[in-house]
C-alpha cells in the first residue's frame, strides 16, 4: 500500500495513470458544482459517482468510516442552526411549535440544501486527499508553473505539520514519564495544563527550524530559487507526463463544468423546482 | 598534496557565552585525506564542522578571529550556495535534515540547488544509489523509514552534490550498531572509489579508525593532540584523561603495558590486535616476558 495525504493506495491502482495536476484539476472545478446545484438528488448522485470513482481507484474505504461520526455531526448542527435556532419568520410555512422554537418547513429545506453542497465538496476533497501525495500536490503547482519557492513553502507547510504533531507526541510522552497526565481530568483542567505541552514544544519548533535551516543551507538552497545565479533544473516533473487521456479527463471536466453552468442557467436545471425529494418531503412534513 | 583546508589561530565565541567554543585553532587538511576528530561533548567538534561549511559565520551571531580557508579562499568570501558545492555536512539528527517529500526529491533537492542539469542529476542519482543501496527506498518519504536508513538517505543527498570535502558530524549517533556499519561502508567504499577529502566526527571509535588517516582531538575548544592515527593511538593516557574511551583492543593491550608484559605499538582493530597476541603468544614461549 502506498501512503496518501489522508489514507492508502495499493501499489497497484488505475489513479497512478492520472498526472497529478488532473487530479489537483479535478478537485478544484468538481469541488464547485454543488454551489450550482441546489436539488440535493443532484449533489447525492456527485457523491455517488465520486465514491464510484474511489472504488475504482481502489482506496481502502474502511479508512473513509471516520468521516461518518464528522457528517452526521456536521449535519445535526446545521440542521439545528437552520430550524431550531432558526428564529421566527411569521412569513414561512409553520410544521411544527414547541413553545418559543418554530420549526418551519423553508429552514428544514434549506438546511437540507446547505447540508447536500457541503458533502460533495468535503468527499471531492477527501476522493483528493486519499488518492494523492504530498509530491502529487507539489507537481501538479509546479506543472501549472507555480514559482517553485511558493511549492517549497508549501510542502514544507505540509511536512512540519507532520513533525509538529510528532514533537507532540514526544513531549506529551515525557510530561507523562514525569508523572503529568492529564487523562480523567476536566476539561478545564485539560486547557489550564495545556501550557505545559505548548511551552516545549515551542522551543523544540525553534529548534528544529534552526536544524531544518542548517540543512537547506547545507544544500546550497537560496530563497530565490536559485544558488549562485543558476537555474535549477525540476527534476521531478521529468517522471510525469501529461498524456493524451490526461488531456481528454481534463477536457471532460471542463466540459461538464460549462455544461452545468448552461443547464443552470440556460434551462433552469438542478433547481429545487425540479427535486423530487424536496416535493416529497414537504408533502411529507406538511401532511 | 595541496591543503583543502587551512585554518589559522581561528576562534569562535558564541554571542551570550563566557568562552570561546574555539579556541586558536591552526591545522591544514590535505586532499583526499580521511580526518577523523573525537573530543568529548562541548570540545568544539560541532562548532568546527559548521565553521568549514559557512554555517559559521553565515547563520550564526559571534566573535570569529583568525581565518578558515578552504580551497584557498575565506568563507565568507564564497557567493551564495557555491560554498556548498565544495563542502558537504551530515548532521547527527537524520530527521532534522530532511527537506523534501520522498527519498528522490531529497537526493536530488541539492543538485536542482546547485543548477546542474537533468541527464546529469540523472547520471549522479544512479551512482549514489548504487553507492548507499537507497534504490527500493526511492519513492519512500525520508521520515517514514528507519534510523540507519534516514542516514544513509542524509549522506546520499550530500554525496550526490559531489562535495571536494564532507564533513559528517557525529552521523551514527543515533544508530544502532548494524546501521553504523553500514554508514561505514559507505564511507570505506568512498575512500577506495573516490578522491574526496573526509572528515567524520565521531565518538564510535571502533568504525571510524580502520578508516581514517589522521586523527584530531579536541578538548575545551583546542587541538589537544592531531596526528597520523597509528601514532594518535599510543597516546592512551591521553586519550582517557580526555574522556575518550579507545576501543576494547586497543585498551587490552593498554593494560599488558601497564602490567609491563608488553612493549610494543597499540594495535588499531581487532583483527591488528589478534596478530600482535599471536606474536605475543609466540614469542612469550622463545624469549619469555616481557615483549
Amino acid at each position: 500500500m502506498n501512503k496518501t495525504l489522508l489514507g492508502y493506495v495499493p501499489n497497484e491502482s488505475p489513479i497512478y495513470a492520472i498526472h497529478p495536476f488532473v487530479k489537483l484539476y479535478f478537485l478544484l472545478v468538481v469541488s464547485l458544482f454543488p454551489l450550482f446545484i441546489t436539488a440535493p438528488e443532484w449533489n447525492f448522485l456527485l457523491m455517488v459517482v465520486i465514491f464510484a470513482l474511489m472504488m475504482y481507484s481502489r482506496v481502502n474505504m474502511n479508512t473513509l468510516r471516520i468521516y461518518v461520526p464528522v457528517a452526521i455531526s456536521m449535519g445535526s448542527i446545521i440542521l439545528l442552526s437552520y430550524t431550531v435556532l432558526g428564529g421566527i419568520h411569521p412569513e414561512y410555512q409553520l410544521i411544527i411549535q414547541f413553545g418559543g422554537i418554530h420549526i418551519y418547513w423553508e429552514r428544514i429545506r434549506d438546511a437540507i440544501v446547505v447540508y447536500f453542497r457541503i458533502l460533495p465538496m468535503i468527499v471531492t476533497m477527501v476522493f483528493f486527499l486519499t488518492t494523492s501525495r504530498e509530491r502529487d500536490l507539489i507537481v501538479a503547482m509546479r506543472s501549472i508553473r507555480v514559482p517553485f519557492v511558493i511549492t517549497y513553502v508549501f510542502a514544507m507547510a505540509l511536512r512540519s505539520a507532520g513533525m509538529v504533531l510528532e514533537d507532540f507526541q514526544i513531549v506529551r510522552q515525557a510530561e507523562q514519564a514525569r508523572g503529568f497526565d492529564s487523562a480523567g481530568k476536566s476539561l478545564f483542567y485539560k486547557i489550564r495544563k495545556y501550557v505545559m505541552y505548548m511551552i516545549p514544544l515551542f522551543a523544540l519548533s525553534l529548534r528544529r527550524s534552526e536544524e531544518f535551516t542548517n540543512a537547506l543551507v547545507a544544500r546550497g538552497y537560496a530563497f530565490t530559487g536559485e544558488a549562485s545565479r543558476v537555474k535549477r533544473a525540476d527534476f521531478i516533473l521529468t517522471h510525469y507526463h501529461f498524456s493524451t487521456l490526461d488531456a481528454i479527463l481534463t477536457t471532460i471536466i471542463s466540459l461538464a463544468f460549462v455544461a452545468l453552468l448552461v443547464l443552470r442557467y440556460g434551462f433552469n436545471y438542478f433547481g429545487l423546482e425540479d427535486s423530487w425529494i424536496i416535493e416529497w418531503l414537504r408533502q411529507t412534513l406538511s401532511s | 598534496m595541496p591543503a583543502i583546508v587551512e585554518v589559522q589561530n581561528y576562534s569562535w565565541e558564541y554571542l551570550n557565552t563566557d568562552q570561546p567554543a574555539l579556541n586558536n585553532i591552526t591545522m591544514t587538511i590535505d586532499e583526499g585525506t580521511f580526518v577523523g576528530v573525537i573530543g568529548p561533548n562541548g570540545s568544539g567538534k560541532t562548532t568546527l564542522a559548521y565553521s568549514l561549511d559557512g554555517l559559521i559565520p553565515g547563520q550564526y551571531h559571534g566573535i570569529k578571529q583568525g581565518s578558515v580557508k578552504i580551497l584557498g579562499r575565506e568563507v565568507e568570501e564564497y557567493p551564495r550556495g557555491e560554498l556548498q558545492r565544495q563542502v558537504g555536512v551530515v548532521f547527527s539528527d537524520p530527521e532534522s535534515q530532511f527537506t523534501a517529500m520522498t527519498v528522490e526529491d531529497e537526493l536530488v533537492f541539492g543538485m536542482e540547488n546547485l543548477g546542474m542539469s537533468i541527464p546529469e542529476i540523472r547520471e549522479r542519482l544512479d551512482w549514489v544509489l548504487d553507492l548507499t543501496n537507497l534504490a527500493p527506498l526511492l519513492n519512500k518519504p525520508p521520515y517514514e523509514i528507519s534510523g540507519g536508513q534516514k542516514q544513509r538517505v542524509a549522506l546520499a543527498a550530500v554525496l550526490a552534490m559531489t562535495p571536494k570535502i564532507m564533513i559528517l558530524d557525529e552521523p551514527t549517533s543515533m544508530l544502532d550498531p548494524l546501521s553504523r556499519r553500514r554508514v561505514f561502508d559507505v564511507l570505506a567504499r568512498l575512500k577506495k572509489e573516490q578522491k574526496n577529502t573526509i572528515i567524520v566526527i565521531e565518538h564510535s571509535l571502533e568504525n571510524l579508525i580502520p578508516l581514517a588517516d589522521r586523527m584530531i582531538l579536541l578538548s575545551q575548544g583546542e587541538i589537544t593532540m592531531d596526528g597520523p592515527t597509528t601514532d594518535f593511538f599510543q597516546h592512551i593516557d591521553l586519550l582517557l584523561e580526555k574522556g575518550i574511551s579507545p576501543p576494547g583492543a586497543m585498551r587490552f593491550f593498554y593494560e599488558l603495558k601497564r602490567a609491563g608484559v608488553y612493549r610494543g605499538d597499540f594495535p588499531l582493530t581487532a583483527e591488528e590486535g589478534w596478530k600482535h597476541l599471536e606474536r605475543l603468544f609466540e614469542n612469550s614461549t622463545t624469549e619469555g616476558y616481557p615483549l
